[in-house]
């Protein structure tokens, strides 16, 4: 948020050019405040906090969407919310997510940004392997792809009659990929994480060049191997960047929307690859029940929220710093 | 992409948490939301309709030069038979009717009709078609319409396929929507194929069971189905009990009555096809395959025998369709000989329902167009250019211009005569979506006909319990 940065900056500035008080409101000054500040803070009330602020109150309603009619019918929705079987299996399959994804996407990300950075030869100069450059482009390919096309491909790719991957595996292996509970979700996940992988890479491999390389050299000539120093040297380098694309990652895993309905519309075999999102398109535009929905959209957020403040306080727990300086 | 993307709304979103608690103070009046505004709009319907008088030529006395907008679904049938339709009103009434393609019906109408500016005429289909029961109030009713006369000079009512062929379009006893186009639910097969083994089309459960054996002889399945069409089993099971049990077992499921999904005729129906489903007769799989590969394997592969489906199965697949398939249809299954409707009973209905909001800007001119479109020379340009019937009788010639599918409807409903039927609960409480979980179960084996009955039932209760149930007769 620019406002608290924008305004001690404008200040700071004008008392460091010897002390004018009274022209503090110059037109200068205001049309700056109008323009950088006003603007700015009216857009942001007007589209994100004006339409948060309706959700949470059509959330105690029972409004159908269509009309101007409705009743305010208090807590009732929140109520059926603690009960409702199939929103538990979404929050359920959406925690699950957040803990899979995220892990697994960093992970790779991890080994493949250090592959291509420092994994290289182990005499002279730090590099990456040989034709780095090459497995750096290839592997962003993915994030390039809209999620709505590769999740028709991943569609056609475990088709269980005549998809890729059943024709590449071996009678015994072959699996009804995304239609039974126990391959579902893993399947589905799988989709997100490669379509994941290439940008989380392309940001670590950004943090990894901003450390210098005189450390790695000297990590080097105390003799520590690669893996020694992606541990001790990387990981804690580039510590903030990891706990920012866990909580994207997280956060995009509590959504997940798009692979998820492309992948099994209606919310895969038993309900196992539903997510919240989904649950509550459902129940907006198929049910009309625009208000329980908005009581659905409420508990994400404020999922998402215990999901951000989980990681922090792990962070901090761990020796992490909370804030990046 | 979508990732990173939504984190940015979602993290906006979170930081608005913050300011949430700031802002209420300011006293922010939260009536004014999206449905804020105006009360008193919805007792003003079309001030249009007393301004030019109304005769037989221009029944709902609608003004020379005036405009009609309507939002039309861009589905299976595409939107060039409204086009059709325009064109004639343009020429007849110098002005501009246009018509806006879209799949998405609620997502582009809804904040509309919050607003009291819907269209003038809506093709309400699709999978995102609005919920009637949500918009009922606020539509006309088209009794006028039918009693209207067609542009060749005949009352739109006596050109009807069928007395209750409106059927579907009644909500709570208000025409509410004029079903344009004839589905005919049936089970499909390929007549060439059937012809060279030898095989007549089955009618009872227990002859499908039968021709399942001789299909498996041949490695071939009796059913295939698609993750996103499962519950077009449901439609089988649902038309099938309803032969077999009668009214009485619509009537249970349209007013989504408690244990309706136990019924004997629907749970002999549900034995029946577990039976199937257990003798292997269901191609595996369905559950992760896309329902259009799904029907590929019944109509290019050939590696199942039938389809249970509406009448847009060959359109849909026209593209897909093994060189000379000759697709017939044979009504739904009955379970045995005293089943209460005949076996030549159909579930046929009236689909792409064409509603008139009353507080559309031009009320008349949307009528208008409703009217060209059910006169014979704008069905008789559907029939032909789609290969589907109309509720208007008389448009297709012998020769199904040249499509056995469609010579086999109109014999189907031949047939039938008066016995026909349908239901619209499904689409009404938008359910299809839970059901589909459960279809998806059942027929690649993991649920007992207990279980499907137990969570088709849960399903039935949820909505009744927490919509607003609109009374079936």
């Amino acid at each position: 948020m620019t406002a608290p940065v924008t305004g001690p900056g404008v200040s700071g500035l004008r008392s460091g050019a010897r002390a004018r008080r009274k022209a503090r409101w110059t037109f200068d000054n205001i049309s700056f405040f109008l323009v950088f500040l006003g603007l700015p803070l009216a857009l942001f009330l007007l589209l994100v906090i004006w339409p948060f602020i309706q959700a949470v109150f059509y959330s105690f309603t029972d409004w159908g969407g269509f009309t101007q009619e409705f009743d305010i019918i208090g807590l009732a929705n929140y109520e059926r919310l603690l009960n409702d079987a199939t929103f538990k299996t979404a929050l359920g399959n959406n925690i699950k997510l957040a803990i899979v994804v995220p892990l697994v996407v960093i992970v790779v990300a991890m080994i493949f940004a250090t592959l291509v950075t420092v994994g290289g030869r182990g005499i002279g100069q730090t590099v990456g392997v040989r034709n780095s450059g090459f497995y750096r482009v290839v592997s962003f390919f993915p994030y390039v792809i809209p999620a709505v096309v590769s999740g028709v491909i991943f569609s056609k790719v475990f088709d269980p009659s005549n998809g890729l991957l059943n024709g590449l595996l071996p009678e015994f292996l072959r699996q009804n990929w995304l239609g039974q509970v126990s391959t579902a979700l893993p399947a589905s996940m799988f989709v997100i994480i490669w379509g994941a992988v290439g940008f989380y890479m392309l940001l670590f491999i950004a943090a990894i060049k901003a450390i210098p390389a005189e450390t790695f050299e000297a990590s080097r000539l105390d003799g520590a191997g690669r893996l020694r120093t992606m541990w001790s040297i990387t990981l804690p380098s580039i510590r903030e960047n990891i706990q920012t694309a866990w909580i994207y990652l997280g956060i995009a895993a509590l959504d997940a929307f798009v692979y998820m309905h492309v992948l099994n519309n209606s919310g895969g075999p038993d309900n196992t690859t539903l997510v919240m999102p989904q649950y509550l398109f459902r129940l907006a535009f198929s049910q009309n029940q625009f208000g329980y929905a908005s009581a659905v959209g409420v508990a994400m957020a404020v999922v998402t929220l215990v999901f951000a403040g989980v990681v922090f306080t792990i962070n901090r727990l761990t020796g992490g710093t909370t804030r990046s300086n | 992409m979508s990732d990173s993307r939504s984190s940015y709304t979602r993290r906006n979103v979170l930081r608005g948490a913050l300011f949430t608690a700031a802002a209420v103070p300011f006293g922010l009046t939260l009536a004014s939301c999206a449905t804020g505004g105006g009360g008193g709009d919805d007792e003003t319907t079309g001030g249009d309709e007393s301004s030019a008088p109304a005769d037989a030529d221009n029944p709902f006395g609608i003004e020379e030069g005036s405009t009609v907008e309507t939002v039309i679904f861009n589905g299976g049938y595409g939107v060039d038979y409204v086009e059709f339709a325009t064109a004639i009103f343009n020429e007849m009434w110098g002005g501009e009717a246009t018509v806006e393609p879209t799949t998405e019906i609620t997502a582009a109408l809804q904040p509309r009709f919050v607003a009291g500016e819907p269209p003038d005429l809506i093709d309400n289909s699709g999978a995102q078609a609005m919920g009637f029961g949500a918009i009922l109030p606020q539509l006309e009713d088209l009794t006028d319409v039918v009693d209207a006369p067609n542009l060749e000079g005949t009352t739109i009512r006596d050109t009807l396929i069928a007395p209750n062929v409106l059927d579907s379009g009644m909500y709570d006893g208000k025409l509410a929507a004029i079903n344009y186009v004839l589905t005919v639910y049936a089970v499909w097969y390929s007549k060439s194929l059937f012809d060279a083994n030898g095989w007549t089309a089955p009618t009872t459960w227990a002859e499908a069971l039968e021709l399942g054996a001789a299909a498996q002889e041949q490695g071939k399945f009796l059913f295939a189905w698609g993750k996103e069409a499962a519950t077009y089993y449901q439609t089988l099971a649902i038309d099938s009990a309803i032969k077999q049990g009668g009214d009485e077992v619509r009537l249970a499921l349209e007013n989504l009555e408690e244990g309706c999904w136990s019924k004997p005729a629907v749970q002999s129906v549900f034995t029946a096809m577990k039976e199937i489903v257990d003798a292997g007769y269901v191609k595996p799989g369905g559950s992760g395959t896309f329902f259009t590969d799904a029907q590929a394997q019944w109509s290019l592969d050939q590696d199942a025998l039938l389809y249970p489906s509406g009448s847009w199965i060959e359109n849909e697949m026209k593209d897909n369709t093994a060189d000379d398939f000759q697709m017939m249809g044979v009504p739904t299954f009955v379970v045995d000989d005293s089943s209460a409707l005949p076996a030549t009973a159909l579930h046929s209905e009236a689909g792409e329902p064409f509603i008139v909001p009353s507080d559309g800007a031009n009320v008349a001119g949307g009528k208008e167009v409703l009217r060209i479109m059910l006169s014979n020379e704008a069905a008789t340009n559907f029939a032909k250019t789609k290969l589907a019937p109309t509720v208007i009788k008389d448009t297709v010639p012998e020769d199904g211009f040249g499509s056995t599918a469609l010579v086999s409807q109109v014999e189907m409903l031949g047939a039938a005569g008066s016995d026909t039927f349908t239901h619209k609960f499904v689409g009404l409480y938008g359910l299809n979506q839970a059901q589909l979980v459960v279809w998806n179960s059942f027929l690649d084996g993991s649920k007992t006909v207990e279980a499907l009955t137990s969570d088709l039932q849960a399903i039935t209760d949820e909505a009744r319990n927490t919509q607003e149930v609109i009374p079936v007769s």
